[in-house]
């Protein structure tokens, strides 16, 4: 036992040297109103959304006065999907005595929540698709503690208007989506009660791992008129796979987001992943300021979607944009980026 | 006792190396004998050790203890009623636990291994008198992990814990053949010791031919896999190491070597 | 003192972990992979199981069991199967992988903010002073680590445990001892699995949640824990630098513990240090060989001293 406790105090300690040499946190920290702020900023994976939420996060600070360098210092941190280093990464922020913490994507979010809770950090989220299901809100959107952001919920129905407009005979759509990916699966439940108002039947197939998406691929190739995917990592991650089998059977494929576009998907009503991050960063600047309690705002969904469409793919297919389409596009892409 | 009957056993069955090692091999030994068995290399020597505790399967014929059929029986089973001591003295005792651990194992065996104490504070004293007898000075290293001692005084502790409990066969195998020549002569005498004591049945395999002389109440000579030259009671103790030689000579110069 | 309360919160859940993978890695030489999926199976059953309102305390004990049983699932698979050990891991880990995802109710993340865990409920909220809340945390995953410590070493020291330890020693003698080996080895892997799981639970009701991705790379954070602990702090193995501080030899259970709160806090000060989370497992690795190399090399010198 004395053992035990001297040995736990020797590992203290040098966690102590280890730790000392990380630099500690920001000297300012006597509550609201202060002149300067420390953050975290916490990003479950790397890729191109998210990336764009964190851009536009600062981007909505900066317009309410908190400018990174200035009057911000920012820590930020990767996972890289793995969940142990999402709660390592939230606690050292918390150790360092961050005013908020922003986690970027649902782990993260959570893992924020859990620790920053305990240590009375507010923390804000983005690209959560589904607070409820994720328990960081009540049905009404009322959020559970200190605690709040935005969700990237994908637009269904505009997703499903467009898709009939560019394709007016269309009956059946394909979804591919990872059975371990709680998101995906509340969105085909969406797309799945919305798909009969347009008149379509969905599609869908799981699969357990990028392996599996070859197979998958071709067997759902079999049976739809056009593919639309979600968010679902695994799957984004092996989009070019279906996009080169789909081609190759002249079948559309619609993305869920710009990027998705810029490789090959035909078009998609997809979320500005930049103004999304930039309302968070408005949210956040309201907690840090001390306007708003976090546990006093509803979190917040981006209602319109932009359409991005990619003519060269189009092209490729036979198929023209409606005009009423290409006047409203955010952004329209002409070549395929590899 | 101990009978095997009929053994066959070959090893690579069906292969262009098939090597065939009994071929009706039959062997009968009676309660209370020491048995020295000699032999060359690839004699199967080892290999009747092997099948007797069942560490290697025969491919037919039967092995009895007693009356009872033990050619199935697995070979932890087999060794409840055998002691067995190995020519590495690293394969009989546990290097990372003490010696006093080592002991209070071999205590336990035919006994539940439980989730009583591992080792039992009253039987601390006998362990340090049978540890006396050995004349090694173990008893004053009760604490000492079994890994810092030498070979020697290793393989004097298998011998002690393999003879610990009541067992009915005692299996040496090769048992001196690691060891310097005076830790060997004590080793020996310890064996000796033991068996005498105990009572126990006995089969030494030993590549020394002065101990498969001295020692024991018969002598088995093996070669291709059969006993070549099998001596017990007067004719064993008039068998002189001369004898053997000349023996294992003339088998030499029939294989043509 | 919020960076270290951190990294002994860390520390402390995983040295659990820690614990089993000794059991396996250290006593019974057997390279266990399936911890990468008991240690999920601990969180997705706890998750599940306050949700549909065991109380907290008792998910510890069920994920404990439910991991015993997983670690006998691989113990089979090698010992009655034959099928070699790093295999049996990797198959426990592929199936299981599956079986938590189910007992999760089909989803890979299951939040349980708003329940009662055994670091937050009325009882504490009622009885534990002010003054002392913010240490409740790191007090009540001491008492854990503390207690499975005991009970680990109690163990190792019953008649069962010194079998346990001789079949990863010396397994010839295990037969010797007409002790079915194979059956050694299924209770060895089912208690490091049992630890593996009870420390998932544990790591579950902290965090507030159970995703599918917390098992990646278990087996890693175990094994770093068990070297560095051993290998730095007992002096067994070489001349510890930290010898001097302790009368007695440390034991080995405590040394894991040590480990793995030092293990998470050069992953702390690594992450504080920007390094990104790709490289992390590099780092992991080269640290792991450093200590490897290091202590091989001390123990040459030591033999041939003798």
């Amino acid at each position: 036992m004395k053992n035990y406790v001297k040995a736990l105090i020797l590992t203290a300690m040098a966690s102590c040297l280890l730790a000392g040499c990380s630099g500690s946190s920001d000297s300012a920290s006597q509550g609201d109103g202060k002149e300067s702020y420390t953050i975290g900023i916490g990003q479950f994976a790397a890729h191109g959304s998210l990336d764009n939420c964190r851009e536009g996060f600062l981007l909505g600070l900066a317009e309410e006065g908190i400018v990174e360098g200035e009057n911000l210092t920012v820590l930020y941190e990767n996972s890289q999907a793995d969940g142990g280093i999402a709660s390592q990464i939230v606690t050292n922020f918390a150790s360092q005595n961050v005013d908020l913490i922003c986690g970027i994507a649902t782990p993260m979010a959570q893992s924020a929540y859990g620790i920053g809770k305990k240590q009375n950090i507010p923390v804000i989220y983005t690209a959560v698709t589904d607070p409820v299901a994720a328990e960081l809100a009540g049905a009404d959107g009322t959020p559970v503690g200190e605690i709040t952001g935005t969700s990237d919920k994908l637009p269904v129905t505009q997703q499903l208007e467009m898709i009939r407009a560019i394709l007016p005979h269309a009956k059946t759509i394909g979804i591919m989506f990872t059975t371990s990916e709680v998101n995906s699966l509340s969105t085909i439940e969406e797309y799945k009660a919305a798909a009969s108002d347009y008149g379509f039947e969905i599609v869908d197939t799981g699969i357990s791992t990028t392996a599996d998406v070859p197979l998958a691929a071709d067997s759902l190739l079999e049976k739809v008129d056009c593919i639309t995917n979600l968010t679902d990592n695994t799957v984004v991650a092996s989009l070019p796979v279906i996009l080169d089998k789909a081609a190759k059977k002249n079948i559309p494929v619609f993305g869920s987001e710009i990027e998705q576009v810029k490789i090959g998907c035909l078009a998609s009503m997809g979320l500005d992943y930049i103004d999304l991050g930039r309302q968070t960063g408005k949210m956040a600047a309201a907690v840090l300021k001390g306007e708003k309690k976090a546990s006093e705002m509803k979190f917040e969904i981006i209602e319109e979607a932009s359409f991005y469409g990619n003519t060269k793919v189009a092209e490729n297919l036979g198929i023209t944009f409606p005009e009423e389409l290409t006047s409203s596009a955010k952004e329209l892409f002409h070549e395929i980026t590899q | 006792m101990l009978k095997l009957n009929n053994i066959n056993k070959y090893y690579n069955t069906g292969t262009v190396n098939e090597i065939c090692l009994f071929e009706d091999f039959n062997l009968s030994i009676e309660e209370g004998e020491f048995v020295s068995v000699v032999g060359s290399n690839g004699s199967g020597k080892t290999s009747m050790l092997n099948i007797i505790c069942g560490s290697i399967p025969v491919d037919s014929g039967t092995i009895y203890i007693g009356k009872e059929n033990i050619t199935h029986m697995p070979e932890f089973r087999r060794l409840r009623r055998i002691g067995r001591v190995y020519q590495n003295p690293a394969m009989g005792t546990c290097p990372h636990m003490t010696i006093l651990e080592n002991m209070a194992l071999a205590d336990n065996k035919g006994k539940p291994f439980n989730l009583r104490r591992g080792t039992d504070k009253k039987r601390v004293d006998s362990y340090r008198e049978s540890l006396k007898t050995l004349g090694l000075g173990l008893e004053d290293k009760l604490h000492v992990k079994v890994g810092v001692l030498s070979g020697g005084q290793r393989q004097a502790m298998a011998l002690l814990m393999s003879a610990m409990t009541p067992i009915e066969f005692l299996i040496l195998d090769e048992h001196t053949a690691a060891l310097d020549p005076k830790t060997a002569e004590v080793i020996m005498e310890l064996t000796d010791q033991i068996v005498k004591s105990k009572h126990l049945t006995t089969i030494m395999v030993t590549h020394n031919l002065r101990y498969a002389v001295d020692y024991g109440s018969r002598l088995l000579m093996m070669h291709q896999g059969q006993a070549v030259m099998d001596k017990a009671g007067r004719e064993k103790t008039a068998v002189k190491i001369e004898d053997l030689l000349e023996r294992f000579n003339a088998i030499s110069v029939e294989c043509g070597n | 003192m919020t960076v270290i309360m951190g990294i002994l919160e860390e520390g402390l859940i995983y040295a659990v972990m820690a614990l089993g993978v000794y059991i396996t890695y250290k006593i019974l030489d057997f390279p266990d992979l399936s911890v990468d999926s008991t240690f999920p199976l601990g969180a997705a059953l706890t998750a599940s199981a306050i949700l549909a309102g065991v109380s907290p305390a008792l998910t510890l004990i069920l994920s404990f069991l439910a991991g015993a049983l997983a670690g006998c699932v691989t113990g089979f698979i090698h010992v009655k199967l034959k099928v070699r050990d790093l295999l049996s891991g990797i198959i426990v880990m592929t199936g299981l992988y599956s079986l938590n995802l189910r007992i999760a109710g089909g989803r890979a993340n299951v939040p349980i903010f708003t329940q009662e865990t055994i670091f937050e409920n009325p009882f504490l909220a009622e009885h534990v002073p002010a003054p002392l809340s913010p240490y409740v945390i790191v007090l009540i995953l001491f008492l854990i680590t503390l207690a499975c410590k005991v009970l680990l070493d109690l163990y190792l020291n019953t008649r069962s445990g010194y079998l346990l330890r001789a079949v990863g020693d010396n397994e010839a003698l295990v037969t010797s001892l007409a002790k079915d080996k194979g059956m050694v080895k299924i209770i060895g892997l089912a208690l490091a699995n049992g630890f593996t799981a009870l420390a998932g639970s544990v790591y579950c009701q902290h965090k507030g949640f159970f995703e599918i991705s917390v098992g990646t790379g278990t087996m890693v954070i175990g094994l770093a824990s068990v070297i560095m602990g051993i290998q730095l702090l007992t002096p067994e193995t070489g001349t510890s630098p930290f010898s001097s501080v302790f009368k007695k030899e440390l034991r080995p259970t405590t040394a894991v513990i040590a480990g793995s709160v030092l293990y998470k806090a050069c992953i702390s000060a690594a992450i504080s240090l920007g390094l990104e989370a790709n490289d992390l497992k590099l780092i992991t690795s080269i640290l792991f060989l450093i200590i490897l190399v290091v202590s091989t090399e001390r123990r040459k010198k030591v033999k041939t001293h003798a």
